[in-house]
Parts: structure tokens; sequence; C-alpha cells
């Protein structure tokens, strides 16, 4: 039997070796300009994450940890040499937060980026919404393509009682870039969190996400987008934990690899005895582009509640004939009825995403791939 | 002699070991409406869908849309001559917006698709679907409707509607029989695949045809269809069993 490290690493391996990354004192460049920023419009606050460490800091509702009274925020036990660097070295990083009964209207954009080869960085971002408060957050995550760095990206989110968080990430590392993301979600009584990420870059990237719904009536959506191509492994594990009463969830991801791109998830929805009347649901489908490409989909679930409902789906496929067929007898070329066929699956996606504006974008950024693939 | 919407001739199908169709003859004029009923799993889908080119489907003999032969032509080019097959069960295509396939069908074939979609909409009541999934969490009616309104806006020349009408309350049966009347013209041929003489109450047909087991055993007029009603298949495929089919034809329209 493997230990529960090892099977937590089964389907994947980190390329390249961590002992030969330094981690700077102080980023290597300035911040560059992000494609996505603009979309938000007028944003509350932003920041800028460079190497590992905090370059700027401007609006309200955020400011640098160092600074501010987190004396209360534990991180978790690290559970693999990634967690246990993150935890040792620990990083800088930024505290998104909204005061009791506080809204923030416009979002709040974070941009982190690794620009100096060969280094190791650790970016935290922590969002803290009060009792009763509001407040959404993006992240855009990059780095140049070309040259090997690790990020192992840390955030901790936390939702007061009643209050709505909501965290979109941008994963758009360069193509040798690892990243090991470890994020934990808390959902207090009837607070509602949402979190959302577009796997675009990298040539691995694991995001391991605990979304803990403590109170009675914590609610959370967790939606996702990936399209692996070339050599590129996007591996989740999303690990749902429905510790109080008549808790709700839903995740939902939909992911394309092509080339000899792989990806994995796994996703496990556990009912605590005291999640009595949860209603939880993991969707994940996958469309297989090239004969090379791999995709694994494991869904699980673990109940130990009696009055619950729960359902998973999953499905790995290529291309849907029907449908290919329907469209061609509209009129449609074979490359065209393919190309709406796969907009129409990352759009199921995209449109459960916490932050609508950056649709858009991260539509076309998915058809770009799809086209450089179908091309 | 000028040419008709669709003439098929002598056309067998098979789908892998499967023989379904027999040789089909079927002429629809330019202008007229033509009913094609018979029982269930006698052919009818695998006719629309060999006619529009299914992968899978193996066709031989011929079929053509206003003189151009279809039977080797990919799918797409099939549907650019004037070809229209109005699914019997419509293929959902979820997180497509009625309006983005819309929008795709003409940019491939041109603006006027896109007018004429919008037209058709609003003649249909259903502009409220075009910002929906294309079929997905649809009704079984409002398919049907939906696969009426991309004929509308593709203004194709010979449209075959397979089984528009069920699933239909009484009124959408009208509905659609009266959108289907309103595209009657000189550039049109339809084929309304059927079970039911109730939608011939407000579509008058030119022709009648009956299908059995891969054939057309009987072809007549609107009575024709009124009869089956009453009478049911199985006096044809009792007849049409004991192998002489085309005395079977005459003979069962002598009795009418
Ligand atoms: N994909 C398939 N695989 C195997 N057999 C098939 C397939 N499609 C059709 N058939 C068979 O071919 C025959 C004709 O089917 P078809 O769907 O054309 O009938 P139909 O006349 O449209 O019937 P209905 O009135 O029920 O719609 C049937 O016996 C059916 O079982
Ligand atoms: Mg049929």
């Amino acid at each position: 039997m493997p230990s529960p490290a090892e099977e937590d690493w089964r389907y994947v391996a980190v390329p390249g070796s961590l002992s030969n990354l330094q981690i700077p004192r102080s980023p290597g460049a300035d911040p560059t300009r992000s494609t996505y920023e603009s979309l938000l419009g007028e944003t509350t606050g932003r920041a800028d994450i460079v190497d590992g460490h905090v370059s700027g800091v401007a609006g309200s509702n955020i400011a640098q940890l160092a600074e501010s009274d987190v004396s209360w925020y534990e991180p978790a036990a690290p559970v693999d040499r990634f967690a246990a660097a993150a935890s040792a070295f620990g990083g800088s990083g930024v505290v998104v937060s909204a005061d009791a009964g506080e809204i923030v209207s416009q979002p709040l954009f974070v941009s982190i980026e690794a620009a100096t080869p060969g280094v190791v960085s650790i970016p935290r971002l922590l969002v803290v919404g009060a009792e009763a408060s509001a407040v959404d957050v993006v992240v855009e995550q990059r780095s140049p393509d070309g040259f090997e760095s690790l990020v192992l990206p840390d955030v901790e989110v936390v939702a007061g009682r009643a209050a709505r968080v909501s965290v979109t990430v941008v994963q758009n590392w360069g193509d040798q870039t690892t990243a090991v993301g470890r994020h934990r979600l808390r959902a207090d009584g009837g607070a509602s969190v949402g979190f959302a990420e577009a796997g675009l870059g990298a040539r691995f990237s694991r995001l391991h996400l605990t979304v803990d719904l403590v109170g009675r009536g914590a609610d959370a959506r967790i939606s996702g987008t990936y399209f692996g191509d070339a050599d590129q492994t996007l591996d989740y594990r999303y690990f749902m934990n429905h510790l109080g009463p008549n808790t709700t969830s839903e995740m939902f991801l939909k992911g394309a690899v092509a080339g000899a791109a792989r990806s994995v998830f796994t996703g496990l929805i556990r009912v605590d005895p005291d999640g009595q009347g949860t209603n939880a649901h993991q969707t994940n489908r996958n469309l297989v582009l090239s004969d090379s490409a791999e995709a694994h989909s494991v869904p699980n679930l673990e109940i130990l509640a009696n009055d619950v409902r729960c359902g998973h789906g999953s499905a790995v496929g290529p291309l849907d004939e029907e449908q290919r067929y329907y469209l061609m007898s509209r009129g449609l070329p074979a490359p065209r009825a393919d190309r709406l066929q796969v907009l129409g699956f990352f759009e199921e996606s995209l449109q459960r995403f916490p932050n609508q504006k950056l649709e858009p974008m991260l539509r076309a950024a998915a058809m770009a791939k799809y086209d450089r693939v179908a091309s | 002699m000028s040419t008709s919407a669709l003439t098929i001739t002598d056309l067998t199908v098979r789908l892998g070991d499967l023989q379904i169709l027999r040789g089909v003859d079927l002429e629809v004029p330019f202008g007229e409406v033509h009913a094609l009923m018979g029982p269930n799993g006698s052919g009818k889908s695998t006719l629309c869908h060999a006619l529009m080119g299914k992968p899978g489907y193996e066709a031989a003999g011929s079929a053509r849309v206003d003189g151009a032969e279809l039977l080797g032509l990919p799918v797409d080019e099939r549907a650019r001559l004037g070809l229209f097959e109005g699914f019997q069960y419509p293929v959902e295509v979820p997180g497509v917006a009625l309006r983005e396939l819309l929008d795709e069908m003409a940019a491939v074939g041109g603006s006027e698709i896109s007018d004429r979609g919008a037209a058709s909409a609003a003649r249909l009541d259903m502009e409220r679907f075009l910002d929906r999934p294309v079929n997905a969490g649809l009704s079984g009616g409002e398919k049907k409707r939906s696969e009426m309104l991309q004929l509308g806006a593709l203004a194709p020349r010979v449209a075959i509607l397979d089984e528009i009408d069920s699933g239909l309350d009484i009124d959408a049966v009208r509905d659609v029989a009266e959108a289907v009347e309103g595209m009657r013209g000189p550039d049109l041929g339809v084929l309304v695949i059927t079970h039911y003489s109730r939608i011939l109450r407000y579509l008058t047909v030119d022709r009648v045809h009956v299908m059995v087991a891969g054939r057309i055993v009987a072809s007549g007029s609107s009575e024709l269809a009124e009869d089956l009603e009453a009478s049911g298949y199985d006096a044809l495929v009792g007849e049409h069993d004991a192998g002489s089919e085309a005395v079977v034809s005459e003979s069962f329209l002598d009795g009418l």
C-alpha cells in the first residue's frame, strides 16, 4: 500500500530539482503590466508580488502581510516538502480584508510574478471577510517563458458569518515554471466562498485546495477551466469538507488536454457526521484533443452523515461526434463546428467564475490555445 | 423539364452490417410539401441522416438537391447546397447560445442568415431562447421550435423535417404547420416526416409517401394519411413482407 503521501503524488512527477533553486532576498525585476487588470475597470486596491516579495500595494482594503495584525492566523501543518519549504522560508505577501458589514464594491487585483530565472518564490495571499462583508479578489500569476522557476503560492481565504468572499486565479505561468499551490478556504455560518482558477500556463502546476464549510448553511462555489498542451501537467486536488449542517457546495471544472499534456483532477467531497443536510455536487469533464494527451478524473465521496444529497459526474473523452454532425448540418465546416463545440465546452465553466469581467479574455486565451493545437 | 427540389433515385443505405434503406425513389418538386409516413424503424430518420451525410451511413444511388448530387459530399457542403435536416432528436450543444450558432451560420453562409434568424425568432416567439444554449435544457417542443427557427434562418432549398410535430401540444402543432405553410414557395421543397395526420389538418400536403422496411411502398394524395390513421400500417407491412412490394404499392392505392 502506498503511504498517503505517496498516494498524494501518484499521478504526477515534478520536473527538475529543488536543490538548484535559490530563494531571492528581493524582487529581481520591476512588475510588468498585467493584461487582465484593465478588464476589471475600477479596482478598490491592488498589489504586486514579484519573486515572492511585495513590491507595491495601493488602495484600500489591502496591506502587506508583515504589517497587518494576523496573529490569529496559523498556517496549516506542512504535508509535503513544498508545504514545508513554504512554511520554513515564509515568503511575503498581502492581506485583503473587509470589515464587518463592509461591502467592497470593486474587486482587488493581486499580481504575482516570478521574474528571475532559477528562483523559488513563496507568494502569500490572505483574504479575510469579516461578518456580513463582501469582497472579490482577482489574482494573476505569470512568469516569462523559457526559464525555470518554482513558485509555491499560498492562499488562505476566511469568510466570517454571512460573508461573501470570492477569489479568481488566472494561472498564466511561463512554460518552464513549476507551481505547487496550496489554497485553503473556510466559511463560517451562512457564509459563501467562491473560488475559480483558469489553468493556462506552467510546465507543471499542482493546486491543492481545501475548503472547510464550518458553520451552518455555509456555501462554496468552486469552478475551474484548464487547457494543457505541449508537455504541460495540470494537477488539481480538491477537498470539500462539509463540517457543519445544511452546508452546500458545487465544484465544476472543465479542462482540455492536447499535445502530450496531462491533467489530473482528484476531488473529494467529505461529509462530516455533523454535516447533516449537506447538498454537494462535483463535476469534472475533460476533452482529450490528441492521442498522446491524457486526462485523469478521480471523483470521490466520503459520507459520514445520513441525511445528505451528494452527486458527482466525471467524463474524459474526445470531441462529441453528434455535436459535430449537428453543427455541420447547419453549414459549418468541421473545423468551425469543432471550435464552436470547444467554445461551448469552456463556456459552461467560465460562466461560473465569480468575476464575469474576466470571461471574454479567459475565453479568448483558452481558444487561442485551441487554435494553436487545431491548426 | 426543370429540376425538382429533391430527387432521390434508387438510394440504398447501410449502417455497418445493417441494410436499412433498400432502394428509395422519391421526388419533391419545388413549391410542394410532401409527407413521409411509416412505422417505427422503417428507415425514415435513416433517410434524413443519409441525405445529410452523417458519418457511418454508407449510401449508394443518387440524391440531388436542385440537380446537384449530394452523395459523397461532406455534411456542411450538403447544407450549403441547400439541404436542411430538422432533427427528430435535436442535439444539445452546451455552452453555445443559439445566437452564437446563428452568428456562425451567418459567418459561413452570409449576413442574410442573421436577418432571417431574427425575423424567424420573432415570428416563432423564440427571442428569449436566443441567449440560451442550443437545445440544452429545452423541452421537446422548444427544441422543435428552435429547429424551425434555424430552418427560417437558413432558407434552404430542401427541408426535411423529421417528426417536427412529435411531442408538441395542439397549439404548437398548428404553429409549426403554419410556419411550414408560410415558407412554401417556388424555391423550396419540403418533406415532413410524421406519425400523425393531425399536422396535415393545418398543412396542405401535395403528396404522402409511406415507407416500410426501407422502401417507399405507397404514394398518394393527403387522403392516404387519413386512411393510414384509420387502418394502421399492418395491411401494408403484411403484404410487404410477402415480398411483392411493387404490386402492393399499386393494389394499396387501388383500394383508396
Ligand atoms: N445507430 C444504429 N445502430 C443500429 N441500428 C440502427 C441505428 N440507427 C438506426 N438503426 C436501425 O435502423 C432501422 C431504421 O431506423 P430509423 O431511425 O431510420 O427509423 P424511423 O423510421 O425513423 O423510426 P421512428 O418512427 O421510430 O423514428 C431501425 O431498425 C433501427 O433500429
Ligand atoms: Mg425516426
